[in-house]
C-alpha cells in the first residue's frame, strides 16, 4: 500500500525536526519548507548545523523528532529522485580509481545487488563528465586531480543519476575561481530545467549572485525565503550574532552595489561593531 | 639441498601450500583493511585472538584447529566491537581506543596461555607457537580449512564487490544510495577478522597483522584500480607466503612467520621506492627534471623579451648579458636548450663571445610559457 502523500507540493517539506549529537541539540525544533525549482542556499555560522540538516534529509542521520518528506514522500521511497554530493573532503582522494569510474559509482544504488555497471553506464557518466568538461580527465587517476577537479567529479557522480531535487554540501569550499564558474553555471542550469538545487553555502557575498532561495540557519531556522526578502542586514545579524566582521564585510559590498538595502546593512555592521 | 629438491619434500610442499593460502586470504581483503584505514584494527584483531585461541583449547580439550579458530575469532570480534563501543560512547579516539583493547586483550591471552601451560595437558605443546606461528605444524587437513576459507572470502567479494568497493571509497553517499552501510562494514571487518584468524598458526598473533597491510599497501603503488590493486595484493601475498616458506626450510631453526613478513616488508620498501607515479624515486627524478626546467624556462622568457625589446625576433642575446640578468652561469641552461631545437648559437661580429638566437619553436614556446603564466599580450 501506498503511504499517502504529504505536503506533495514542496521540493523539501520538514517539520518539527530535531537532532542531537550526544546531549547537545544540533538542529532544534526546525520547521523548513523548499519549493520546487529553486537553487536555495542554506547559510550559517560554523556549527549551525548546516551539514547536520543535510544528513538528516538524506537519512544518514536519526532525527530525534519531526519528520521530513521530499515530493510528499519519505527519502527511503524518494531515493531515486535525489542526487548528493558530499563535502570532497570527507573521503580519501588517493583510493585507486579513474574519474570516470568514480563517476560510474552514481549509478551503482540504481543497478541494484549483484548487477555490474556496463557499457550503458559508463556512457552516462562519461555524458555527465562532459557536462562538468572532465571529458578529457576521465581516464586520470583521482589522485592525480586538482582539489576543482575533484569536486567537479562529485558533482558528476550526482548529475549521472539524473535526479530531481539534488543536495550539495559546500560544493564551493576551497575550489579555484574557473571551478566554481562552471559549478554555478552547471547548478543554475539544472534549476532552468526544473530542478531542485539545494546548497549548503558559506560565502555570504556571493548568496545573492547566485541563488535565488536562501534558509539562515543557526540551530534553529531564522529566517527562509526568496533570497530578495530574506537577505537582510537584521536577519544576518541575528543569524550570526556577534560576528560583525562578517556582516561588516558584506554590507561594505551590499552598499557599493545595492542602493536599496545598501545603506540600511551598513547602518546595521556599524552597529554591529558598537 | 637445491630449491627444487625443497619442494619434493612432503612437510615443505604443506607449508608453503599453507603459506601460500594465507597470503592469498590476506591479500584478498587487506586491501579494504588499508582504504578503510583500519590497519591498526587488523593489529587489535589479531592480538585479541590469543585469549580466544587457549579458551578454544580450554574447550575442546586439544589441539583442534576449527576449535582455536572460532575462539580466536570470537574474541577477535569481541575486541572490534569493544573498539566501536569505546569510540562511540566515550572521548576516547579511535587510535587509544584500538591501543588499550588491544593490551587487555593480549594481556589476557598471556594469562590463559601460561595457566594453560601449566595444566599439565600433554596436547598444550604448540599453543605457545601461536605467539610467532609456527608454519610447520600445518597439517593437510588445516589446508583444506584454510582454503574454505579463502573460497568463502573469494565468492563474497566477487558477489558484493560493488557494495564493497562504495562503502570503502564513500561511506555516506553508499548511505544516500541506500547501501545498508553499518551491515557492508560490519561484513568487511568480519571477513579481516576471518584472514586474520586464518594466518595465525602459521605468522602468529603479534606478526599477522603485517600480513593484512603489508601486500595491500605495496599493491596500492602499482595498481589504478581496486581491482588492480587486489589482485597486486593477492599475487604478493601468496609469493611473499611461498618464498619466506621455502627460505625458512634452507636452514634449520628458521622461523616460517617472521620470514614471510620479513619478504613482504622488502617488497613494501622496493614498491615505495620504485613504483611509477608514486615512488620515491619517480618523485626525485621529476624534482631533478623540475630544478632544470624553471631556471631553463626563465632564460627563454628572457630571450623573447630582449629580442622583443630590441625590435627584432631574431636578436642575438651575448651570453654575458644572459649571465648578467640572471646572476648566474646559463651556458650549461642553453646548451639543453639548443638541444631541444629552442635556441641557436650564433656570433656577432665584432665580438667573438657566443650569443643565442630564440628559434622559431622557441618563440612559440616562450610566448605559450607567458601565457600561462597571464600575459595575454606575448
Amino acid at each position: 500500500m501506498k503511504r499517502s502523500l504529504h505536503e506533495p507540493g514542496l521540493a523539501l517539506h520538514v517539520e518539527d525536526l530535531t537532532v542531537t549529537y550526544r546531549d547537545r541539540p544540533a538542529l532544534w525544533d526546525i520547521d523548513l519548507n523548499i519549493p520546487p525549482g529553486v537553487m536555495a542556499a542554506i547559510v550559517g555560522p560554523n556549527g549551525a548545523g548546516k551539514s547536520t540538516l543535510l544528513k538528516s534529509v538524506l537519512g544518514l542521520l536519526r532525527p530525534n523528532a519531526g519528520h521530513i518528506r521530499l515530493f510528499g514522500q519519505p527519502y527511503a521511497e524518494q531515493r531515486r529522485r535525489v542526487g548528493y554530493v558530499p563535502q570532497r573532503s570527507s573521503v580519501d582522494w588517493d583510493f585507486p580509481t579513474t574519474a570516470l569510474d568514480t563517476v560510474t559509482m552514481g549509478l551503482y544504488g540504481q543497478l541494484g545487488w549483484f548487477r555490474r555497471p556496463g557499457r550503458a553506464e559508463r556512457a552516462r557518466a562519461v555524458e555527465a563528465l562532459t557536462l562538468v568538461g572532465m571529458q578529457d580527465l576521465a581516464a586520470r587517476q583521482i589522485s592525480e586531480l586538482s582539489g576543482g577537479q575533484q569536486q567537479r567529479v562529485f558533482i558528476a557522480r550526482a548529475l549521472v543519476q539524473e535526479a530531481d531535487i539534488y543536495f550539495l554540501d559546500e560544493p564551493l569550499a576551497g575550489v579555484d575561481a574557473i571551478t566554481e564558474r562552471t559549478i554555478v553555471d552547471i547548478l543554475k542550469s539544472l534549476r532552468d530545467r526544473g530542478k531542485t538545487v539545494i546548497v549548503v553555502h558559506h560565502d555570504l557575498q556571493t548568496v545573492r549572485t547566485y541563488f535565488d532561495w536562501l534558509v539562515l540557519l543557526n540551530v534553529r531556522i531564522v529566517a527562509q525565503g526568496p533570497v530578495t526578502s530574506v537577505y537582510t542586514a537584521d536577519n544576518l545579524r541575528r543569524t550570526y550574532g556577534g560576528q560583525a566582521v562578517l556582516i561588516d564585510e558584506t554590507a561594505r559590498i551590499a552598499a557599493a552595489t545595492d542602493p536599496v538595502s545598501g545603506p540600511e546593512m551598513a547602518a546595521a555592521a556599524d552597529e554591529a561593531r558598537q | 639441498m637445491t630449491v627444487f629438491d625443497l619442494f619434493g619434500d612432503y612437510t615443505i610442499r604443506i607449508v608453503a601450500a599453507g603459506a601460500a593460502l594465507v597470503g592469498l586470504i590476506s591479500g584478498l581483503l587487506g586491501p579494504f583493511a588499508v582504504l578503510r584505514r583500519q590497519s591498526l584494527l587488523g593489529a587489535t584483531l589479531s592480538h585479541a585472538a590469543l585469549p580466544g585461541i587457549c579458551i578454544g583449547f580450554l574447550i575442546a580439550g586439544s589441539r583442534d584447529l576449527p576449535s582455536l579458530m572460532a575462539g580466536a575469532l570470537a574474541t577477535g570480534v569481541l575486541a572490534a566491537l569493544s573498539v566501536i563501543v569505546i569510540v562511540r560512547r566515550s572521548r576516547l579516539k579511535s587510535d587509544a581506543a584500538l591501543g588499550i583493547v588491544l593490551s587487555l586483550f593480549f594481556a589476557a591471552g598471556i594469562v590463559l596461555l601460561t595457566y594453560v601451560a601449566q595444566t599439565d595437558n600433554a596436547s598444550q605443546g604448540g599453543l605457545n607457537s601461536f605467539l610467532f606461528g609456527q608454519a610447520a605444524a600445518t597439517l593437510r587437513g588445516d589446508l583444506l580449512v584454510l582454503g574454505a576459507v579463502a573460497m568463502v572470502a573469494g565468492v563474497l567479494v566477487l558477489l558484493f564487490w560493488k557494495e564493497m568497493k562504495l562503502v570503502t571509497f564513500d561511506p555516506a553517499f553508499a548511505a544516500s544510495q541506500g547501501l545498508p552501510v553499518a551491515g557492508i562494514e560490519a561484513a568487511m571487518t568480519t571477513m579481516i577478522a576471518l584472514a586474520v584468524v586464518a594466518g595465525l598458526q602459521m605468522v602468529g598473533v603479534v606478526l599477522m597483522v603485517s600480513m593484512i597491510v603489508a601486500p595491500a599497501v605495496a599493491a596500492r603503488q602499482w595498481a589504478t584500480s581496486l581491482a588492480g590493486m587486489v589482485a597486486i595484493a593477492v599475487l604478493m601475498g601468496m609469493a611473499g607466503g611461498v618464498i619466506g616458506a621455502v627460505l625458512s626450510a634452507t636452514g634449520r631453526g628458521l622461523s616460517t612467520g617472521p620470514l614471510i613478513v620479513i619478504v613482504l616488508s622488502v617488497i613494501v620498501l622496493l614498491s615505495l621506492a620504485l613504483a611509477p607515479r608514486r615512488g620515491l624515486l619517480w618523485e626525485a627524478v621529476a624534482r631533478q627534471r623540475r630544478r632544470r626546467t624553471v631556471p631553463a624556462q626563465q632564460v627563454l622568457t628572457t630571450l623573447y623579451h630582449l629580442a622583443a625589446s630590441h625590435g627584432r625576433t631574431d636578436y642575438p642575446s651575448e651570453q654575458g648579458m644572459i649571465d648578467t640578468h640572471h646572476r648566474m652561469a646559463t651556458a650549461g641552461l642553453l646548451v639543453g636548450m639548443e638541444r631541444s631545437g629552442l635556441v641557436r648559437r650564433v656570433t656577432h661580429a665584432p665580438e667573438a663571445t657566443p650569443h643565442w638566437q630564440l628559434t622559431d619553436h622557441g618563440r612559440v614556446e616562450a610566448e605559450n610559457l607567458l601565457r600561462a603564466r597571464g600575459f595575454p599580450d606575448a
